[in-house]
């Protein structure tokens, strides 16, 4: 029975991964400057992380870096070992945090974005550019602006994924 | 056997894993290549959510935008009506020439230029990433298009395409940092290539001719246009204007920064060229 549950968990997610990195290329481009849109996903899968560990983080990140690879980047594995990095940073961060508590995710998804994207930068600046931009620069402009986003968004999508949990709707995947 | 301990275990798959996609990002990388399959399925298979997304998205921006300025959009509108009557003026004007261009041709001599077709598509999606300067368009390998082909709008050349699945393919924009394109100084004829800005982010979206010697003619609000050499791009299409002109880094040749004619922030619309002129060639 288990087994069955855990099957139907990831191509849930899968589906709703797709949903989200679509509405975030068409709908969401329209109202924000290229670059400084929020990364949505990012948001859901640290969140999630949070409430699982970091070994489940990191498969959820990877599966959905991987598909944010496949619909918009021209670079596979970019986004896939971004976000599988970053989850198994909220995997072990988690233990740390009262999960009861907004505070705790909301600070850890600020910095967890900002190391995400520099992940970003570098795997870019190495297999896509050939150079180096401008870290500071980036940093300054848009990787904090990008955190700033994600802080804010994770104030209402971390508690409805906690409550999700509590009532046992990721069970048994997140036991 | 040997057995591992379970945080060594972790570890090795943890490394395995980054491994594995380093490989995988360096392999795209190098031979820009893509696997067929998935990629083609997921495709064709959001191609319908992201059109009705961007659709929404465009009505509600749309709305609020003249909302906000209506006035302005009151005396565009004006301006614009305004606008049409003298393109309309100037068509026709073209259009005289374009015949006479062709009978001088023919009389001098010259192969005629091959007139391309342009096969309008909507811009669905773009990379919501700030790394890739990439759209998504609704028309794919169904419609004819082909990897390479290059994309304009009315304004001038947007870029190429790089994927295309049955229904939608993706296009490489002329700001991302792996696109150059040969070009030419409209005025004075002087050859050089646009690339993109490397190093300076906050000149993001402007272009730098570089490769022109030092005694080039060349001035800010000079027009840039495509040279056609390369192949992918038609030769004639507008790129930008010259703001600046400076030295390289070396101070052995010239630099220009250029200010793209299209808004690469909001393309909706765009078309794909089918066939462009060969360069031209005298006939002995």
């Amino acid at each position: 029975m288990e087994n069955k549950f855990q099957l139907f968990f990831y191509p849930a997610f899968i589906f709703i991964i797709i949903l989200v990195l679509v509405f975030q290329g068409s709908f969401l481009s329209y109202f924000f400057a290229q670059g400084r849109m929020p990364d949505l996903v990012l948001v859901i899968v640290l969140c999630l992380t949070f409430l699982t560990d970091e070994k489940k983080g990191m498969l959820i990140g990877i599966i959905a870096g991987f598909l944010q690879d496949i619909i918009f980047g021209p670079l596979l594995g970019v986004f896939s070992l971004a976000k599988m990095l970053a989850a198994f940073l909220a995997g072990l961060i988690s233990r740390e945090i009262y999960k009861d508590q907004i505070i705790g995710p909301t600070l850890a998804v600020f910095l967890l974005t900002i190391f995400h994207e520099a992940v970003v930068f570098l795997l870019v600046s190495l297999f896509w550019r050939g150079s180096c931009s401008n870290f500071y620069y980036s940093l300054k402009n848009l990787f904090l602006t990008r955190a700033f986003y994600h802080l804010i968004l994770t104030v209402p999508i971390y508690p409805l994924l906690y409550r999700a949990e509590q009532k046992n709707f990721f069970l048994p995947y997140f036991k | 056997m040997c057995r591992l301990k379970q945080p060594a275990r972790r570890l090795v798959i943890i490394l395995i894993l980054i491994i594995f996609l380093l490989s995988l990002s360096i392999f795209t990388g190098k031979f820009y290549c893509r696997y067929g399959f998935v990629e083609d399925l997921l495709m064709t298979g959001t191609l319908p959510v992201q059109g009705f997304f961007s659709q929404a998205g465009e009505r509600i921006y749309v709305f609020f935008e003249g909302m906000l300025e209506y006035n302005r959009v009151l005396e565009e509108n004006k301006w614009l009506k305004e606008q049409l009557a003298v393109e309309q003026n100037l068509n026709i004007q073209l259009m005289e020439l374009r015949k006479e261009n062709h009978r001088l041709r023919e009389m001098l001599g010259f192969k005629r230029q091959t007139a391309y077709t342009l096969l309008p598509a909507e811009v669905v999606a773009r990379d919501p990433s700030q790394w890739f300067e990439t759209i998504t368009i609704n028309k794919g390998h169904a419609d004819g298009v082909q990897k390479d082909m290059a994309v304009v709008t009315s304004e001038g050349l947007v870029g190429s395409v790089f994927f295309v699945s049955k229904n939608s393919s993706r296009v490489l924009m002329l700001t991302d940092s792996r696109r150059a394109v040969s070009a030419l100084v409209q005025r004075s004829r002087e050859p050089g290539f646009i690339g993109i800005i490397e190093g300076y982010p906050e000149k993001k979206g402007s272009l730098r001719m570089s490769n022109l010697s030092p005694e080039a003619n060349i001035q800010p609000g000079d027009t840039v246009i495509s040279s056609g050499l390369g192949g992918v791009f038609p030769k004639g299409l507008v790129i930008g204007h010259v703001v600046e002109v400076g030295q390289d880094q070396y101070g052995l040749l010239q630099q220009a920064l250029v200010r793209s004619s299209v808004n690469f922030n909001r393309l909706e619309e765009v078309f794909i060229v089918f066939e462009f002129p060969a360069a031209e060639v005298e006939t002995e």
